[in-house]
């Protein structure tokens, strides 16, 4: 029985450049209890799509034609409905849960009251024990106790509670529908298992249908009945999930099947002949001793030490969740953060005691790439100004604009259409590379690439981490690529350290850490990853509970495993 | 469908102004309506008599064009706005008077806003102790009502120049631009680029003048006019009340000079009538300009 049908809507924007046809002719029928994936890269009309179903679309989009029919209603023309009929509809017949949990709650509400504004919206007031008896029971239904989590505000929630939560106050009135848009994106992949497996779980329990608007094909294939790939808004291939797996018609769906690096899997890198190794240099490039950082009373990293040797170019991954103390080893390598204790050198010298002459000269050497491709350029100024500046800045030899054009050709971008540009012009996977075209250009001997493909769309990732394994294949580039993506770490590194609340858990060659975890925290990241396989399962919502519990018990354990080593780098607690 | 396919001629210009900003009907009038004050101070010096405005210049109390005072004689076009208890001409008066008080009110915020600018960005940058005291010093004098010390240290001053009054309000309007902009560097200081800027080994003055200061400019702007309308409204309360310069007409002066010589009781309404309505279209074309600047710098408060 359908509960929702989209019938040929066309959804239009009209700018002064022209109407932009957001989305065009897309017909879709949700079943009740079924699950239908929406994936698309960004911009490609999945949440356009989604959201005209509830008529909240953004100013100034509209429905240009087509039928929205929502059969539960007693006129099921939802594009008919009047602005308070809409808002009656909207939570009890269609909810919605947002992308971002943290930015969704109400900073200064307890969370049982936020669920109870949306009773009372629709429902009328109740008496306090009717509200109560209510927000216990979803509370309860998304795995959250009532007593505890009802009574706290949402920053007293961690990331993964407080989507939980969001859940909660989207099927407290048992919708027909519920739209799930990209609720897991902000999360790692451990809490990720655990959120989708409880909204599943919800869903089920209540009949709903589920909308899940996403771009990763993993997460879709472990979560949903039914995938819809939608691209510049139109809908390429619709059909059963394993159907759409396994024997993908259209060429885009291949595309994105592909771009999900597997572990184990072929690699997406280009084949290259490696660079001679330079000259033995009897200095290590990056050396760590006994190095550890606090924030007041909270060890972000544990003491830890280890020697990079700068003769053959080496990728060392660092993974982990956020808040395992990553990226903190990132910006203590960049002397952006000084250590609490230890000494961070780079060719013998320590980088926070340098006077401003070896500074410079250091910056040049260390290069970064940063997770937001959006914030790295200065809105001001043409994206030259990034590149250019530095180049200027070190005094480097040879002609900029020839430098740029060069660096942009190897990172596979086309000069003419990206340099003198404005940073809005450009989409987040351009801006992306350019970071990493200019890394290039500044060649520097260390690249510290802290997520660089986390905020980019899925099917770029593979390019852009293929551009910067060629910063070490081509270019002599030593690069420390920090991430939380197990299956890009696997095919791109030389040596894999795996932090956990700031210890070193598990090291050694990704071979052997990734492709088969002794630590029981690597295992419980690689149990997690959802992967574009049916036949692979990711457990039920009870295991996920398990491990969650199991990774509470582990802590972080002051000894590493380690799992082999790799000429030219060396590593050790303490 | 077809209505958004072909844009009609109002949508079309409607269009255009969304792609340059700057062709914002409300930045046009309210910079128009400023500047046609300072030409007016400018061309009026070469139409219109100077001299007119000493004592004596004409009959006292007459009227404006066609009115007839309380003596029962009728203006004339010698003195078209009249003229005030002394016989000075009250066109020439605002001729001079109102650049006067432009002056000292762009002055003043000039002076503020590179105090704010500079104390901003100290406390942005250096944090710690000498954030400490600029915070707690300027949001301290914010809670001080200006006019109550300047009527103080004016009246103990006795009279002075307009330069020297721009200065004393300039000791009022940084207090604004300093929280702004030290909010501002306090957020900018985490951006992306200005990291990047770092890697790059760039400066702090580079980081501070080139990467973030170009940012700030639309705040700039909309705080450096905003401060300009209370400079000039501080200087016209202080002139009211007889505190201003003594010898130079503003126009401040010249309603002081009515209400003293019992303007509203004798029923000569423009005395202070042409002086008030000169300051309300300086006022609406500042607050005009303002939010032009907010819709320029601000895309979302441009509406198609």
């Amino acid at each position: 029985m359908s509960i929702l049908d989209i019938r040929n809507i066309h959804i239009d924007f009209p700018t002064t450049k022209g109407v932009i046809h957001a989305v065009t002719d897309v017909s879709l029928s949700i079943e009740k209890g079924r699950r239908i994936g929406f994936i698309g890269e960004s911009g490609s009309g999945k949440t356009t799509t989604a959201l005209a179903a509830m008529r909240m679309l953004a100013a100034p989009g509209f429905v240009a034609s087509g039928e929205i029919l929502l059969y539960s209603l007693d006129k099921p023309d939802v594009l008919a409905l009047d602005e308070e009929e809409m808002r009656q509809v909207r939570l009890s017949k269609i909810s919605y849960i947002p992308q971002g949990a943290m930015n969704s709650l109400n900073p200064v509400m307890r969370v049982e009251n936020q669920i109870w504004d949306g009773i009372v919206a629709h429902e009328g007031a109740l008496t306090r024990a009717e509200l109560q008896d209510r927000s216990d029971a979803v509370l309860e239904g998304v795995g959250l106790d009532p007593a505890i989590v009802g009574r706290l505000y949402p920053h007293e929630l961690s990331g993964g509670m407080k989507q939980r939560v969001c859940i909660a106050i989207g099927v407290a009135l048992n919708p027909d529908l519920i739209i799930a848009d990209e609720p897991t994106s902000a999360l790692d992949v451990i809490t990720q298992r655990h959120v989708m497996q409880t909204l599943r779980e919800v869903q089920g329990r209540i009949g709903a249908g589920l909308i899940l608007i996403g771009h990763d094909m993993g997460l879709m294939a472990q979560s949903v009945d039914e995938i819809a790939v939608l691209r510049k808004g139109r809908l390429v291939e619709y059909g059963d999930v394993r159907q759409v797996l396994e024997a993908p018609k259209h060429a885009y769906t291949r595309e994105l099947i592909s771009s999900v690096p597997l572990v184990g899997g072929p690699s997406f890198l280009n084949a290259h002949e490696t660079v001679p190794a330079a000259s033995p240099e009897a200095e290590a490039l990056l050396d760590l001793s006994g190095v550890a950082k606090r924030y007041g009373e909270v060890t972000a990293l544990h003491p830890m030490s280890f020697r990079l040797d700068g003769a053959a170019p080496k990728i060392i991954s660092i993974v982990g969740q956020s808040g395992s103390g990553k990226s903190t080893m990132g910006s203590l390598m960049l002397g952006f953060a000084s250590p609490s204790a230890g000494v961070v050198t780079f060719k013998g010298q320590d980088i926070n005691k340098m006077g401003a002459g070896a500074k410079l000269d250091f910056r040049k050497q260390v290069q970064a790439v940063f997770q937001d491709p959006y914030a790295c350029f200065n809105p001001f100024y043409q994206v030259d100004h990034a590149l250019r500046f530095p180049f200027e800045n070190f005094g480097m030899a040879g002609d900029v604009q020839e430098a740029m054009e060069e660096a942009c050709v190897s990172v596979g971008l086309d000069p003419s259409l990206v340099l003198g540009r404005y940073p809005h012009q450009l989409s987040g996977g351009q801006r992306q590379r350019l970071i990493v075209a200019r890394a290039l250009m500044l060649s520097p001997k260390l690249l510290i690439a802290d997520e660089p493909v986390s905020m980019v769309d899925a099917s770029l990732r593979a390019t852009i981490l293929a551009n910067i394994h060629d910063l070490k294949e081509k270019h002599g580039i030593s690069i420390i690529y920090i991430t939380h993506d197990l299956a890009t770490a696997y095919h791109v590194s030389d040596y894999v350290m795996v932090l956990y609340k700031g210890h070193v858990v598990e090291a050694g060659p990704p071979r052997e850490v990734i492709g088969d975890p002794q630590h029981a925290y690597t295992r419980l990241l690689i149990s997690s990853i959802p992967w574009p396989d049916m036949d692979r399962d990711w457990g039920s919502e009870d295991d996920a509970r398990a491990a969650l519990e199991d990774l509470g018990r582990i802590g972080g354990t002051p000894e590493t495993v380690y799992r082999g080593d790799i000429p030219g780098f060396e590593l050790r607690q303490g | 469908m077809s209505d958004t396919t072909t844009p009609t001629r109002r949508e079309k210009r409607r269009m255009r102004r969304f792609d340059n900003p700057w062709l914002n009907p409300k930045l046009i009038w309210g910079a128009g309506l400023f500047l046609g004050i300072i030409a007016m101070g400018i061309l009026g010096r070469f139409v219109w008599d100077m001299d007119l405005v000493f004592t004596g210049a004409g009959m006292p109390r007459q009227g404006p064009v066609w009115v007839e005072n309380i003596r029962g004689q009728v203006g004339t076009l010698a003195h078209p706005l009249g003229t005030d208890v002394s016989g000075k001409d009250i066109l020439a008066l605002i001729i001079v008077g109102a650049p006067n008080s432009l002056y000292v009110g762009v002055l003043a915020s000039l002076i503020g806003m590179s105090l704010g600018i500079f104390l901003g960005f100290s406390a942005g940058f250096r944090g710690g102790r000498v954030d400490d005291v600029i915070r707690v010093g300027s949001d301290v004098m914010l809670t001080i009502p200006p006019l109550l010390i300047l009527v103080v240290v004016q009246a103990a001053f006795g009279d002075i120049s307009l330069t020297i009054m721009a200065l004393l309000i300039a000791g009022f309007v940084w207090q604004s631009p300093t929280r702004l902009i030290r909010a501002q560097v306090l957020s900018m200081r985490e951006a992306g680029y200005v990291q990047m800027a770092r890697l790059s080994g760039a400066s702090t003055i580079h980081i501070m003048f080139r990467e973030m200061l170009p940012n700030l400019v639309p705040y700039l702007f909309g705080s450096f006019i905003a401060n300009v309308t209370t400079s000039i409204v501080t200087a016209v309360g202080l002139e009211v009340l007889g505190l201003g310069p003594q010898r130079v007409p503003t126009l401040g002066r010249v309603i002081y000079d009515a209400i003293n010589s019992g303007a509203l009781i004798q029923n000569m309404w423009w005395w202070w009538g042409f002086p008030t309505i000169l300051l309300a279209v300086m006022f609406v074309g500042l607050l005009l300009v303002n939010l032009g600047l907010d819709e320029v710098s601000n895309p979302r408060l441009r509406r198609l």
